[in-house]
């Protein structure tokens, strides 16, 4: 296909907002998907993605299209994910695309990831046609969100599209739109080849498969290729196009979208962002923009039975296979036993692992409260990367933390401000700005630690705005803070599963919290069990696990006797499975009723 | 029913091997009606189940006297239930005599009867005294109406005092069964029974918490507003050793002399033979149960005479870790010598060990020759044994 006649775009859109029903209806309307294979949400390949309405995993397709003017155009359609967590896909999904449909929710208006996504493609240089979702809902008033669009975003609102995904209006317009505004690929088709990964996945049978957007030159079956980040050369087995399942094809040439099959082995070898040229022909240069994505959020995940172990590590091998984004190392904890330390992306990206392992492997796991990475300087200059509370140094030997810090955009309805402005306060937050978006809408930016981030905000600023706020965050880095490490003793020794980081000014509170927690948790014993948290060998709050008073007696004569020895012997196996902290024993529920109520908290 | 056949065997040979005294115990499987908290095993009484059921008993009595040797006779007796009371005077008289002329009790043995106010009568209790029957334990519960009402059981409270009453007068050893833990009950009304019983002068009183075990009725739908055991228990463990009572094992309280020599017997594992539908025994090491339904106890007794349904030996570290339990829920506690000469040494340090090491020192105290709870230690008995068993 000339590269005059393909056009490659993408939807930008609040979650929410329309975008996977959208992406139906332009499929049905250029006959890629058979109405007897449609299914909802066909680009949303994942159960997950289906059930929870946001985009994972992008999964393109390419669609002919013959328009007004007569012409046949391939139209390749690259959906984006739509959560903040996968803000680097989505620049890399940009990346591969001319042109971008900013879809907008006629009911709702502009969203916070709206206009980050839409800054990111004007940064890109992509044409953006905005659209006006949902008109056919009572409550939608386009003219204002139009305004909206034209004043907060900045966009030239004159040629909006106005449609109903859900009652197919307004789907041809934006096809034709797609083929006269959205400019044809440039790149040269002689040149050495470039071809950029906006994504991979793992099969089975294929190995990793790597989609591709190729920008100078051509790839084809038998060419050697090599992947200028990482070094690797493999040769080309299979390319081909999405159509949405695999279509092999002859070849794939500048201006085109398409996947390559090159027999590697893990996605770890085929970065998103990595550029993909001829060994034998190489470009000079990579294309722009590719970085190693890092994790941010770390949690523990843990088998519920011990034995499982083993089926918990190949699930996550095989989900790295998947998502190169996930990292993991094992871990031992005292209180749960063998288990892993996983990075993620972010809070989604965490959640939606755990439910993938427990989904698609069948692996019932328990998660820890997520945390982030600190870095700690000791005095002796030494720098110390934190993945846990445990990695801390003595509190003397530590000379300053650092903690990750983002940059937070808020929109918020008027009413709202002083309880969002007291939230982000509360999370340690320091104001950068705020400026009216309209006459009833605030955008509020904010830098806030992540580790605060992480623990609640969303739920907190969901429930003090009735869900009417929406965010969208940055990193912007490393910040110095006033951070403690808290350790939980249990009658005078330290148990690691319950140690944490925080600000010194908010560790008597939570201190006080995880105390009472577990004062709750652990039974009675013999003794009576003080229970204590502690920054350095200061102890800041304690409370008692009061002795068992009476336990309940009954007779014991004839055949009481066996019955009775068989529930004591039983007692005894309980308390060997228990966990022993000094003489204390603590049941494994209690600890995983610890970690979970945090988690319930903290999410 | 060939099991059963062979299992009666062998406990009857283990019952001719003794060479000393043993305690016999007898179940009495009948009741007015089942208490919704009890999971013992009880029918409803007819007379004609009744009569059949002593034909069984006496046949059951002459299978084991075929084993029985010379040297032994039996120590103590007990009659339990069910109701003991269910079975007529004349059933008793009818009873007893058999007894006396198949098994030799000793001339000072104990011989105790369960007694429910609702049927026991003065004419129980003059049969009884002719037949030797030397104690009385009463099924009080309460002295409060309104905790016999919601237990459930076919008496009140002016019934317990007469029955109380009548077998104080009729010369007998008397113990009243009182519960604590019953919904809304006060530690007044709680004092209010004991002080009734000491009143009416029992010399022996058994204490125990309600609790609801699998196989009875409230098993299924628990009962609301049960109360916390500990300050019932804790006050008579202050109030009884002040009124002379002292507490020789976790649930019984004493004058001086007038403890059960047969319950003692349970927890000393001294030999038991069990008789009846239901009914538990320890022989030979061997602890075994009785078939437990009327008609499966009925035609093994016919059959061959013996009725054993299940059984289980307990050995070595097992049976010592089991015999420290029972005797630690006694005042006598463990006897240094006594028990590592049954049990060995070995056995006895590591129980000591254990308990120096993980129970607190008021929990236990250590004579120089043995080892008993105080009664702190009673009080959270389950989890010192948890740790030794």
């Amino acid at each position: 296909m000339e590269q005059q006649y393909i056009r490659n775009f993408c939807i930008i859109a609040h979650i929410d907002h329309g975008k996977s029903t959208l992406a139906d209806r332009l499929l049905e309307s250029t006959s890629t998907i058979g109405l007897r294979d449609m299914k909802q949400q066909i680009l949303d390949s994942l159960d997950l993605e289906r059930e929870r309405g946001i985009t994972i995993k992008l999964v393109p397709v390419k669609m002919n299209y013959t328009a007004k003017d007569g012409r046949e155009y391939v139209l390749n359609l690259i959906d984006t994910p739509g959560h903040v967590d996968f803000g680097y896909e989505v620049s890399r999904s940009l990346a591969a695309c001319e042109g971008a449909l900013l879809v907008v929710d006629a009911t709702q208006g502009v969203e916070a990831q709206t206009l980050a996504n839409a800054y990111m493609a004007v940064d890109q240089g992509l044409e953006i046609l905005p659209v006006i979702n949902k008109i056919d809902l009572p409550s939608s008033r386009p003219e204002y969100v139009i305004r909206e669009i034209e004043d907060v975003v900045g966009l030239d609102c004159d040629h909006v599209i106005l449609a109903s995904a859900k009652e197919g209006k307004g789907i041809d317009d934006i096809l034709e739109r797609v083929v006269e505004k959205v400019p044809a690929p440039l790149g040269d088709r002689e040149a050495p080849l470039q071809a950029m990964i906006f994504d991979s996945v793992y099969d089975n049978y294929k190995g990793v498969i790597c989609y591709i957007r190729v920008v100078n030159g051509r790839i084809r079956p038998g060419q050697t290729i090599r992947f200028m980040a990482t070094g690797g050369v493999f040769p080309v087995e299979e390319v081909g196009v999405f159509r949405p399942g695999f279509q092999p094809c002859d070849e794939l040439a500048a201006g085109e979208v398409g996947y390559v099959v090159s027999n590697i082995k893990t996605v770890a070898e085929a970065h998103t962002g990595d550029t993909i040229t001829d060994n034998g022909r190489p470009a000079a240069s990579p294309l722009p923009g590719y970085r190693k994505v890092k994790p941010v959020v770390f949690c523990g995940f843990y088998p519920v039975e011990r034995d499982d172990y083993p089926q918990l590590r190949d699930a996550l091998e095989k989900l790295t296979l998947n998502d190169s984004s996930i990292n993991f190392e094992p871990e031992t904890s005292v209180a749960l036993g063998f288990g892993f330390r996983c990075g993620f992306l972010g809070l989604l990206h965490m959640d939606v692992s755990k439910e993938r392992l427990r989904r698609e492997f069948g692996v019932e796991l328990v998660a820890t409260a997520p945390n982030v990475v600190y870095e700690v300087v000791t005095k002796d200059g030494g720098l110390i990367e934190a993945h846990r509370p445990s990695d801390f140094p003595e509190i003397g030997e530590i000379q300053e933390v650092r903690e990750p810090v983002i940059k937070i955009s808020l929109f918020v309805p008027t009413e709202y401000v002083g309880k969002v402005m007291k939230l982000c306060q509360d999370k340690r937050g320091t104001y950068v700005s705020m400026d009216y978006l309209a006459p009833d809408r605030v955008r509020l930016v904010y830098e806030l630690p992540l580790a605060e981030f992480i623990i609640d905000f969303h739920d907190k600023l969901k429930s003090q705005t009735r869900g009417y706020a929406s965010l969208d965050y940055e990193f912007i880095g490393l910040k110095a803070a006033d951070l403690v490490r808290v350790d939980v003793l249990v009658s005078g020794e330290a148990a690691d599963a319950f140690s944490f980081i925080c600000h010194r000014d908010s560790a008597y509170y939570r201190g006080q919290a995880a105390v009472r927690k577990l004062k709750e948790l652990i039974p009675s014993q013999l003794f009576e069990v003080p229970i204590q948290a502690s920054v350095g060998k200061k102890v800041i709050v304690r409370q008692n696990v009061k002795a068992l008073r009476k336990d309940v007696l009954a007779k014991c004569y004839g055949g009481d006797i066996t019955r009775k020895r068989k529930l004591l012997e039983k007692q005894k196996e309980g308390k060997k499975r228990m966990k022993q902290i000094g003489k204390v024993s603590i049941p494994q529920e209690a600890f995983l009723a610890f970690l979970q109520v945090e988690e319930d908290e903290e999410k | 029913m060939r099991k059963n056949s062979s299992l009666s065997h062998e406990i009857g040979s283990s019952l001719g091997d003794l060479s000393g005294p043993f305690s016999v115990y007898i179940h009495i499987p009948f009741c007015l009606r089942k208490c919704p908290y009890c999971s013992f095993f009880s029918v409803p009484a007819t007379p004609g189940e009744s009569e059949k059921y002593l034909d069984l008993l006496k046949k059951e009595i002459l299978f084991y006297r075929a084993f029985l040797g010379e040297k032994s006779e039996a120590s103590t007796l007990y009659f339990g239930g069910g109701t003991p009371t269910m079975l007529s005077p004349g059933q008793w008289e009818d009873l007893l005599s058999f007894l006396e002329e198949n098994i030799p009790v000793s001339p000072c043995a104990e011989i105790t009867v369960e007694a429910n106010p609702e049927s026991f009568s003065e004419r129980h209790a003059a049969v009884w005294k002719k037949r030797r029957v030397s104690r009385v334990s009463i099924g009080v519960q309460s002295f409060s109406d309104g905790d016999l009402l919601w237990l459930g059981r076919p008496h009140d409270a002016s019934k317990a005092c007469e029955a109380v009453r009548t077998a104080v007068l009729g010369g007998f050893s008397v113990s009243a069964d009182l519960m604590f833990g019953l919904r809304d009950q006060t530690l007044r009304s709680w004092a209010g029974s004991v002080k009734t019983a000491l009143g009416l002068g029992v010399d022996h009183i058994s204490l125990y918490q309600l609790s609801i075990d699998e196989g009875c009725r409230w098993n299924s739908s628990p009962p609301s507003g049960r109360t916390d055991g500990y300050p019932f228990y804790r006050w008579s463990q202050w109030y009884l050793p002040r009124k002379g009572f002292s507490q020789y094992e976790i649930a019984s309280f004493s004058l001086p002399g007038r403890h059960s020599r047969h319950n003692t017997a349970y927890w000393r594992r001294d030999p038991v033979l069990g008789l009846g539908a239901g009914a538990w025994g320890f022989l030979g090491e061997k602890r075994y149960r009785n078939e437990g339904s009327l008609e499966g106890y009925a035609s093994s007794v016919r059959a061959f005479g013996g009725s054993v349904a299940g059984m289980e030996s307990v050995s070595g570290e097992k049976a010592a870790r089991e015999a420290a339990v029972l005797l630690l829920r006694t005042q006598w506690g463990i006897s240094f010598d006594a028990f590592s000469h049954k049990y060995g040494q070995a056995i006895l340090d590591s129980i000591q060990d254990t308990l120096r090491r993980e129970a607190p020192a008021d929990c236990f105290s250590e004579s120089p020759g043995s080892l008993s709870l105080t009664p702190k230690g009673m009080r959270v008995a389950n989890a010192l044994w948890s740790l030794i068993v």
